[in-house]
C-alpha cells in the first residue's frame, strides 16, 4: 500500500533535483546566453554555435533517449521505397484518436526487404497540427513500421501545407532509429528477431510435420495396401 | 456628524441600487446592481457595530444568494433584455397601493412610538455574546436548523440524481 | 470623525498597500525563476540597472524584470471588444482587486508603528475570520464579471469554470478554519495567533496537519493555482476570462490574483502556522480598557514578528510555485470530485476528531495526550486513505477495436 500522496511527493523531488541541478550543472541548461557577445560574433548556422563558457549544443535530433514526439515511418536501409516496412494496412489510420493519419494502398504489389510482394502506402500523410504523439499508431502497428521520432524543431512558414508531413519526410531509416532512441530500437530488434526466429522455428516444425505426416501416411497406405493385398489373398485363398 | 453623513451616503447608495435592480432589463446589471444594494446594506449594519450581521450579509446575500441568481440567469436562455423597452403593466397602480401598504404595516410600531427614544436599551451585538447565545440556551434551536438544512441538501441531491436508468448500471458493471 | 482617527486609520492601511503590492512585484519574478530553474532554463536574468549595456554585468539576476513589466503593461493598448459591457469590461478588474486588498487588514500584522494607534485594525473584530471568508468570496463575482462582459465564449467558459471551483472549494476551506475557530474559541485573528504562541502552533496537532493540507489545497482552488488552474487553463480556452484584458487592465487582475495569494497564505500562517510567532517573539493580548483588546507584541526588536509572518507567507507561496512546477492540471470532473468526494468528508470528520480530541485533552495528560494523538492521527490517515481508495478511477487499458 503505498503512501497517500506520495505519487506528488516523487514528482517534487523530481523537480527539486532539476531545480537544484539547473545551478551546479551547466549543461543542464538548454538556454544559451549570447548576451555577452558582441554583434558580428554571434552565430550564424548551427556549425557555428560556440561552445565556450561551459556551454553545451544540443543536436535537436537526440534530446534525451525517450522523448517522442510526432511518428515517423521506418524502412531498413537503402532506398527507403524499396525497404519501406509499412504495407499500408491502414490499423494505425483507424485507431488514430484524433485521425490525423491519412492513407492510400497502393494497387499493385511489390517486394519488400523481406523478399515477399506486399502492398505499399502510395500515400502516407501525418497532420502534426492534429497529432497529439500519443503513440497508439505506435503500439497497434504489427509490422513495426511505424515509431516516434524526437525531432521538434518543426515551425514552418506555411500555415497549412507545411504541417502535413508526406510519406517521404516521414521515412526514417532504422539506423536513425537506432541513433535517437537506442535502447528502444535494440530492444524492437531483438523482439523482431525473436518473432521471425520462433516464426521460422514453428515453419521448419510445421514443415517437418508434414513431412512426418506424408512418410506416415505413405507408411499406413502401404501398410492398408498389405493388408488388402493380405485380404485379397485370403479372398484368393477363400 | 461623520456617521450621519455615512448613513445618508450609504442609504442613498442602497436605494439607488435597488431601483437600478428593479427598472433594468438586463438581467446581468440588475443582479449586481443587487449587490451593490447588499454591500451598502452590510456597511449600514457596520455602521450600527452589528459587525456579525455585516459580515453575515455579505456571506450569504452577495456570496451565496448572488452566485445562485448568476446560475440561475445563466442557465436560461435571453439573458440580456433591451433596454429601451419600457416596462409597464396594467394594474401598476394596485401594485403600488399594495407594496405601500405593506410597508406602512411593517413601520407601524415605529410610527406608533413617535418620537422614538434615544437607544432603548443597551444590547450587546459582539459574537461572543452571540456565540454564548447560540450554545447556551439555543442550543437545540441551532442543532434543529442545521438537521433541516442537511435534510434539505440530502434531498436536493436526490432529486438533482434523478432515477437511475437501468442502462446506466449495466454500462458501469 | 476627529483627524486623529482618520491618521491612525491610514498609517494602519498605507502600509499594507504599499508593503503587499512591492512583493507581488517581487513574487513574479521569483515565481518567473524558479519555474525557469524547475525546467533547466535560466530565467529572467536581462533587466537590470538601467543605462548599462545589455544590462551589463549589473542585472542583479534580472530583479529589474517586474518593473519593465509594469511599465510595458501601463504603455500598452488597451483593448475592448466590439460585442463587450464597456462598463463590466472595465469594473471587473478593479472588483477583483478590491476584496483581494480589503482582506489583507483582517491579518494579525503587527507593525511597529501601530502600537501607539487607536484600536483601528480590523484583526481585533470578533469576527475577523468570518469577515476574511465573507470578502474572499466576493472575487468569485469579479471572475464572472469578466468572464460575462467580454462576451467571448472563452471568457465565459472560463468564468463559469472560475465561479463553480470557487463555491465548491470554498467549502472545505472553511470546514478546514472551523478546527481552528473551536480549538482557540474565537473568531479573533489576534487571538488566534496568540493562541499559538512560541511553538504551539496548530499545525503540529493531527487535527490541525489534516486541516492545514485541506485548507492549503482549496486555498490552492481558490486562488486558481496551478495545478487548479482550469478558469485561465492556456490549453484549453486561450486564458479563460481574462482572454480579452491586455495592457493595465490585465496587469490589475494579474495584481488582484497573487495579492489574493498573499491573503490566504497569511490566513494559512495566522490558523495553523502561529501567526508572527516564532524565535525572538512573544506574543500577549494587553487590555487597555478600550472597546476591543490590543494585541501587542514583544520582540528581540521591533518588526520582528511581521518579518517571521511574512517568510512564512513566503514559504506556502515557495511550495505553490514548486506544485505549480510539478504538477499537470486537473480535469474538471476531477476538480469537482476531489472537492466533494475527498476534502469534503475528509474536513467534515476532522471537525468531530477535533472536537472528541479537545474533551479529550481537558481532562488528561502526559502519555494519554500522546495516545489521543496518536490515535487522532491513525483515524485521519485511515480516513484519508479509504476516501482516496473508494474515488479511485475505474481505469482499463484502452482496447484497441481494429488491431489485434
Amino acid at each position: 500500500m503505498s503512501i497517500l500522496g506520495g505519487g506528488i511527493f516523487k514528482g517534487m523531488a523530481v523537480t527539486l533535483r532539476n531545480f537544484v541541478g539547473s545551478y551546479f550543472y551547466r549543461d543542464r541548461l538548454v538556454t544559451n546566453d549570447y548576451s555577452w557577445r558582441p554583434e558580428d560574433k554571434l552565430p550564424q548556422s548551427i556549425g557555428d554555435y560556440p561552445k565556450e563558457k561551459g556551454e553545451q549544443l544540443r543536436d535537436t535530433t537526440t534530446v534525451t533517449n525517450y522523448s517522442r514526439n510526432f511518428p515517423m515511418l521506418l524502412h531498413d536501409g537503402g532506398e527507403p521505397m524499396d525497404t519501406v516496412r509499412c504495407v499500408a494496412c491502414q490499423i494505425c489510420e483507424r485507431e488514430c484518436p484524433p485521425q490525423c493519419i491519412y492513407i492510400e494502398k497502393s494497387t499493385e504489389k511489390k517486394e519488400n526487404a523481406g523478399g515477399k510482394p506486399q502492398f505499399y502506402p502510395a500515400t502516407f500523410d501525418i497532420d502534426v497540427s492534429v497529432c497529439m504523439s500519443c503513440q497508439i499508431c505506435v503500439e497497434v502497428c504489427p509490422f513495426d513500421a511505424i515509431v516516434m521520432n524526437s525531432q521538434f524543431e518543426l515551425s514552418t512558414p506555411n500555415r497549412f501545407g507545411g504541417l502535413l508531413v508526406r510519406r517521404d519526410d516521414l521515412l526514417k531509416s532504422n539506423d536513425y532509429y537506432h541513433r535517437i532512441h537506442p535502447e528502444e530500437a535494440a530492444a524492437r530488434d531483438k523482439r523482431m528477431a525473436d518473432e521471425k526466429a520462433a516464426k521460422e522455428a514453428k515453419k521448419k516444425a510445421a514443415a517437418e510435420a508434414a513431412i512426418k505426416k506424408a512418410e506416415e501416411k505413405a507408411k499406413a497406405e502401404a501398410e492398408a495396401e498389405s493388408k488388402e493385398e493380405a485380404g485379397d489373398k485370403k479372398e484368393g485363398a477363400e | 456628524m461623520s456617521e450621519q453623513i455615512a448613513f445618508w451616503m450609504l442609504s442613498a447608495i442602497a436605494v439607488l441600487g435597488a431601483l437600478v435592480a428593479v427598472r433594468k432589463r438586463n438581467l446581468i446589471h440588475g443582479v449586481f446592481a443587487l449587490m451593490i444594494f447588499f454591500a451598502a446594506l452590510s456597511v449600514l449594519f457596520l455602521l450600527l457595530l452589528a459587525e456579525f450581521i455585516a459580515a453575515v450579509q455579505i456571506l450569504v446575500y452577495i456570496g451565496a444568494v448572488g452566485i445562485l441568481l448568476l446560475f440561475a440567469i445563466m442557465l436560461t436562455e435571453r439573458v440580456t433584455g433591451d433596454d429601451d423597452r419600457r416596462m409597464t403593466s396594467r394594474g401598476w397602480f394596485w401594485g403600488f397601493a399594495v407594496a405601500a401598504a405593506v410597508f406602512v404595516i411593517l413601520l407601524l410600531p415605529v410610527i406608533q412610538q413617535l418620537p422614538s427614544p434615544e437607544a432603548a436599551q443597551t444590547i450587546d451585538p459582539s459574537v461572543k455574546e452571540l456565540g454564548h447565545k447560540l450554545m447556551n440556551p439555543y442550543v437545540v434551536t441551532l442543532e434543529v436548523l442545521a438537521l433541516l438544512l442537511t435534510a434539505a441538501l440530502i434531498g436536493a441531491v436526490t432529486a438533482a440524481q434523478g432515477v437511475r436508468m437501468p442502462k446506466e448500471e449495466d454500462s458501469q458493471e | 470623525m476627529s483627524l486623529d482617527l482618520i491618521r491612525d486609520i491610514l498609517i494602519a492601511t498605507v502600509p499594507l498597500l504599499v508593503i503587499f503590492p512591492t512583493l507581488f512585484a517581487f513574487t513574479t519574478w521569483l515565481e518567473r525563476k524558479a519555474l525557469a530553474r524547475i525546467q533547466n532554463r535560466v530565467g529572467p536574468d536581462k533587466v537590470g540597472v538601467p543605462l548599462t549595456r545589455y544590462g551589463g554585468r549589473f542585472s542583479l539576476f534580472g530583479l529589474g524584470q517586474p518593473l519593465a513589466d509594469g511599465i510595458k503593461m501601463l504603455f500598452k493598448e488597451n483593448i475592448v471588444p466590439r460585442g463587450a459591457d464597456r462598463l463590466f469590461h472595465l469594473l471587473a478588474p478593479i472588483l477583483a482587486l478590491i476584496p483581494a486588498m480589503l482582506v489583507l487588514c483582517f491579518l494579525p500584522l503587527e507593525f511597529p508603528w501601530t502600537k501607539s494607534l487607536l484600536p483601528v485594525q480590523a484583526f481585533l473584530l470578533d469576527s475577523a475570520v468570518i469577515f476574511f471568508f465573507a470578502i474572499t468570496g466576493l472575487n468569485t463575482l469579479a471572475v464572472f464579471m469578466a468572464g460575462w462582459a467580454s462576451r467571448n465564449k472563452y471568457s465565459l467558459l472560463g468564468g463559469m469554470r472560475a465561479v463553480a471551483q470557487m463555491v465548491s472549494y470554498e467549502i472545505p476551506l472553511v470546514l478546514s478554519a472551523v478546527v481552528v475557530v473551536m480549538m482557540v474559541g474565537s473568531l479573533n485573528a489576534a487571538e488566534i495567533a496568540n493562541a499559538q504562541a512560541g511553538w504551539d502552533w496548530f499545525v503540529f496537532t493531527p487535527w490541525g496537519l489534516a486541516a492545514f493540507v485541506i485548507f492549503f489545497i482549496a486555498a490552492l482552488a481558490e486562488t486558481n493555482r496551478s495545478p487548479f488552474d482550469l478558469p485561465e487553463a492556456e490549453s484549453e480556452i486561450i486564458a479563460g476570462y481574462f482572454t480579452e484584458y491586455s495592457g493595465f487592465k490585465f496587469a490589475l487582475f494579474f495584481l488582484g490574483e497573487y495579492i489574493a495569494i498573499f491573503a490566504i497564505s497569511g490566513l494559512a500562517v495566522t490558523l495553523f502556522l502561529g501567526g508572527g510567532s516564532g524565535p525572538g517573539v512573544a506574543m500577549n493580548l494587553v487590555d487597555q480598557g478600550l472597546a476591543t483588546e490590543r494585541w501587542v507584541t514583544v520582540s528581540a526588536f521591533p518588526g520582528l514578528a511581521v518579518i517571521w509572518f511574512l517568510v512564512k507567507i513566503f514559504a506556502i507561496i515557495a511550495v505553490m510555485i514548486w506544485l505549480r512546477g510539478t504538477l499537470p492540471r486537473l480535469r474538471v470532473d476531477q476538480l469537482m470530485g476531489f472537492a466533494w468526494k475527498f476534502l469534503l468528508p475528509l474536513s467534515i470528520l476532522n471537525i468531530i476528531v477535533a472536537g472528541f480530541a479537545w474533551h479529550a485533552q481537558q481532562q488528561a495528560s502526559g502519555t494519554v495526550k500522546a495516545i489521543i494523538w496518536v490515535v487522532c492521527l491513525l483515524i485521519l490517515y485511515a480516513t484519508a486513505k479509504g476516501l482516496d481508495q473508494l474515488n479511485r478511477p475505474n481505469v482499463r487499458p484502452r482496447e484497441y477495436k481494429y488491431a489485434e
